[in-house]
């Protein structure tokens, strides 16, 4: 108990003394409606249950037997996104005959949120947010390996490579909500005014540069391509394609990082930079707006950005981002849903419901993930909703789908290493950064980076 | 105990009840975090604490051996060389212009607040926009007038500059309506008496308003001074801490630390501790300075 209470006073400490400046969580609107709907529901699905109860055999598996329950469900999905979720949970709640009720909040700190209640051993019963958060939050996440032995949900209707993402030693922390990867846009009208073919994006490397160059009409403010230094997303998941992961395991089986003498980022570095020395990449921290406003012949980013260029009327045209020297991959973050050591069975039980019912198609043909996935232009996870015929119609979608299913889902390091955050947020910028700004040789600037990020690797070896 | 009581009980005692609400929320909201976050820093703790390992003085040395702290504190100490004398001496000259009560100046001083009570992300987001390297309203302009087109938020020579004066343009109002209050407690004998002795205006201001407001000015030196030395909503909302780390002020770094991934509770809060003890002895500094004037 003492310990519980030196947690919570200490999480206290951190938000308000020494991280001054912060903003407050901002819980979504959702939560308190649901709140006051759990309550009325509640009362009323018990009125309901307790005359059913004399009906209902003892026979059910008690596995599968959903008590009236509320579930808290916390992400922070603030975005238009999140008014979508908010429907479909409200659907849910409407719709299912359990007597749950996902209570959900949405909060653009969930970090701190979490990080606070969990060392109160309070929380959500029910997590939605990226598989790389098994790294942070890994002792507060149950194992969801029997979600497919309890509920109707395949295990090979999902994408190998996505489950394996969530997993770890044969357990499965996630089952995965969301794909999020990074697309190659281009603006078609721009493509033809510089006389090449607007319904076809660049296929190589060489190709997006001799593009760039083709577009590019400094008069005009006009450049071909969109690169951004202070993306380190989108340094990410472009870097990939030249030199492959940043961390993997050698022979020994220890973590190693693959930055030193890595020429494949070398050559990613050179091109950028020449890139921008020639005035055919802007030197900027914020491409989107220049893609939205017409100025960007190309640039890399996630399905986020074409709602942006579909108010803004871009004629664009989506594909993956070009194969480099690494090879065909697909570098992907998977979000996820996750039930939390909080969770007591009943509520573990009826979060495995509402997941079950999200993966679900309906007698209609209706499935929330379809709608997810095609209302916010998200490739699914689900083999079934790629071959569905909704699907298939969305050109977007279809656009942004990695057809070859066997293909090996890793982002910027093996998805196993824990510390894949910091190589993202410490060392990407530590080499992007120098050699546009200083004039670094590419080569001593990943040479400074073996030495940041195996201080990093070491830690988990 | 009893003595205690008696002291409660007695007429001097009573104002113990008055202020016990403020000490209450004093001591939760201010010491006991500080106590707490100067123990944490001698940890090593995640983001949940439920890895709490005795560090020893680890992370205070981790933080003088580490670049990016150094940086950090180069650029802090950078940004407040900038912001603080344009914030106590321009707040200052403008509330001379300003302090007279005609209706112009309760104009331009409703301008110079307005920006005080607008939030520091909506402030980011709008000088983003306007200042933005090619799509900026200000650089199109700037660049009509055949003055190029000024990279604001890249290039490292000037980005911080623009991040002070983001800084300044937020908070100037505050300094300079402090100032108009003070200048007007000036008596306006003193002001009458100098003009008999032939002081122009200028002249006014120099040898009565300046040495009549100096209590205020040290206010104002002291609050700017702590304020951009904790500087984090502006530089996160509009450069995040770049171009190659130019602007990344020491409480935005902290930020990254504790709140990133592989959070560093323990190390976030010793970076806390050096700031704060900067911060505290600049300023008890100032007070000593100021009180010997006195």
């Amino acid at each position: 108990m003492k310990k519980k209470v030196l947690s919570v006073l200490m999480s206290a400490a951190m938000v308000m003394s020494a991280l001054t400046g912060c903003g407050s969580s901002s819980s979504g609107s959702a939560a308190n409606a649901a709140e006051s709907k759990a309550e009325e529901k509640s009362e009323e699905k018990n009125e309901v249950t307790e005359s059913k109860d004399t009906e209902e055999t003892a026979t059910e598996d008690a596995a599968t037997e959903v008590k009236p329950v509320t579930v808290k469900f916390w992400n922070s999905f603030t975005g238009s996104d999140g008014d979508k979720l908010v429907e479909l949970v409200n659907k849910f709640n409407d719709e299912n005959k359990d007597g749950i009720t996902v209570e959900m909040d949405i909060s653009s700190n969930l970090d701190e949120q979490l990080s606070s209640a969990f060392a109160a051993g309070e929380g959500p019963a029910l997590l939605l947010f990226s598989s790389a958060s098994r790294f942070t939050y890994g002792d507060y996440m149950q194992s969801m390996n029997d979600i497919f032995d309890k509920t109707s949900l395949d295990k090979n209707d999902f994408i190998e490579s996505y489950v394996d993402y969530c997993s770890e030693d044969g357990e499965t922390y996630l089952i995965p909500f969301q794909i999020v990867s990074f697309y190659l846009y281009w603006n078609k009208d721009l493509f033809e005014a510089a006389g090449l073919d607007p319904e076809k994006g660049p296929q190589t490397w060489d190709e997006y540069v001799e593009y760039s160059k083709a577009i590019t009409d400094a008069s005009k403010n006009i450049y071909g391509s969109g690169l951004c230094y202070a993306y380190n997303y989108q340094m990410a998941h472009v870097i990939q394609r030249f030199g492959d992961l940043a961390v993997t395991k050698d022979d020994s089986g220890k973590w190693a990082a693959n930055f030193e003498g890595n020429t494949g980022y070398a050559k990613f570095l050179d091109m950028y930079k020449g890139l921008v020395d020639s005035g055919d990449n802007p030197l900027t921290d914020d491409t989107d707006s220049m893609m939205t406003a017409g100025q960007l012949g190309m640039t890399i980013n996630g399905p986020w950005l074409s709602s942006g260029m579909d108010t803004a009327g871009i004629n664009y045209g989506i594909t993956t981002v070009p194969t480099g020297d690494a090879g065909a991959m697909n570098s992907v973050e998977v979000l996820g849903f996750s039930v939390t050591t909080v969770a007591t069975d009943e509520e573990k039980a009826a979060a495995y419901k509402f997941i079950e019912w999200w993966n679900t198609m309906d007698a209609d043909g209706n499935c929330p993930a379809l709608t997810w996935s095609l209302e916010n232009g998200c490739p699914a996870y689900l083999k079934s909703l790629i071959e569905n015929e909704q699907y298939q119609a969305n050109a977007k979608v279809m656009a942004m789908t990695n057809k070859d299913t066997s293909v090996r889902s890793d982002f910027i390091t093996s998805s196993a290493f824990p510390g894949v955050g910091q190589i993202i947020n410490d060392v990407l910028p530590q080499i992007t950064q120098p050699v546009l700004f200083d004039g670094k040789p590419a080569e001593d600037v990943l040479k400074d980076a073996q030495t940041l990020a195996d201080d990093i690797v070491s830690k988990y070896n | 105990m009893k003595k205690i009581k008696k002291i409660l009980h007695s007429a001097d005692g009573s104002a113990y009840y008055f202020i016990f609400p403020s000490i209450i929320l004093l001591l939760v909201f201010n010491v006991i975090p500080l106590v707490f976050s100067f123990v944490l820093s001698f940890c090593n703790a995640n983001m949940t604490l439920d890895h709490v390992d005795f560090a020893g003085i680890s992370n205070f040395t981790k933080a003088f051996t580490d670049s990016r702290f150094l940086n950090s504190l180069k650029v802090t100490a950078l940004f407040a060389v900038i912001e603080v004398p344009i914030q106590t001496f321009g707040a200052m000259i403008i509330a001379a212009m300003i302090n007279k009560n005609t209706a112009g100046n309760k104009f331009f001083r409703a301008v110079y607040f307005l920006p005080v009570i607008c939030s520091a992300t909506a402030i980011g987001i709008m000088w983003k926009m306007i200042l933005h390297s090619n799509v900026g309203f200000f650089t199109y302009m700037i660049q009509m007038a055949g003055m190029g087109r000024i990279n604001y938020f890249n290039d490292p020579k000037i980005t911080l500059f623009v991040v002070a004066f983001i800084s300044i343009w937020r908070s100037f109002g505050i300094s300079a309506i402090v100032y108009v209050t003070a200048i007007q407690n000036v008596s306006s004998s003193i002001y009458e008496a100098a003009e008999i002795d032939g002081a122009n205006k200028l002249q006014q201001f120099i040898n009565v308003t300046v040495p009549s407001i100096r209590p205020t000015f040290w206010y104002i030196l002291m609050t700017r001074l702590a304020g951009s030395l904790q500087i984090f909503d502006i530089v996160y909302m509009t450069t995040g801490g770049g171009p190659n780390f130019t602007t990344e002020s020491t409480v935005t770094y902290v930020y990254t630390r504790a709140f990133s991934a592989n959070s560093e509770m323990g190390y976030a809060s010793a970076m806390s501790f050096v700031l704060f003890v900067m911060i505290m002895i600049i300023t008890v500094l100032l007070y000593r300075r100021m009180n010997a004037e006195d």
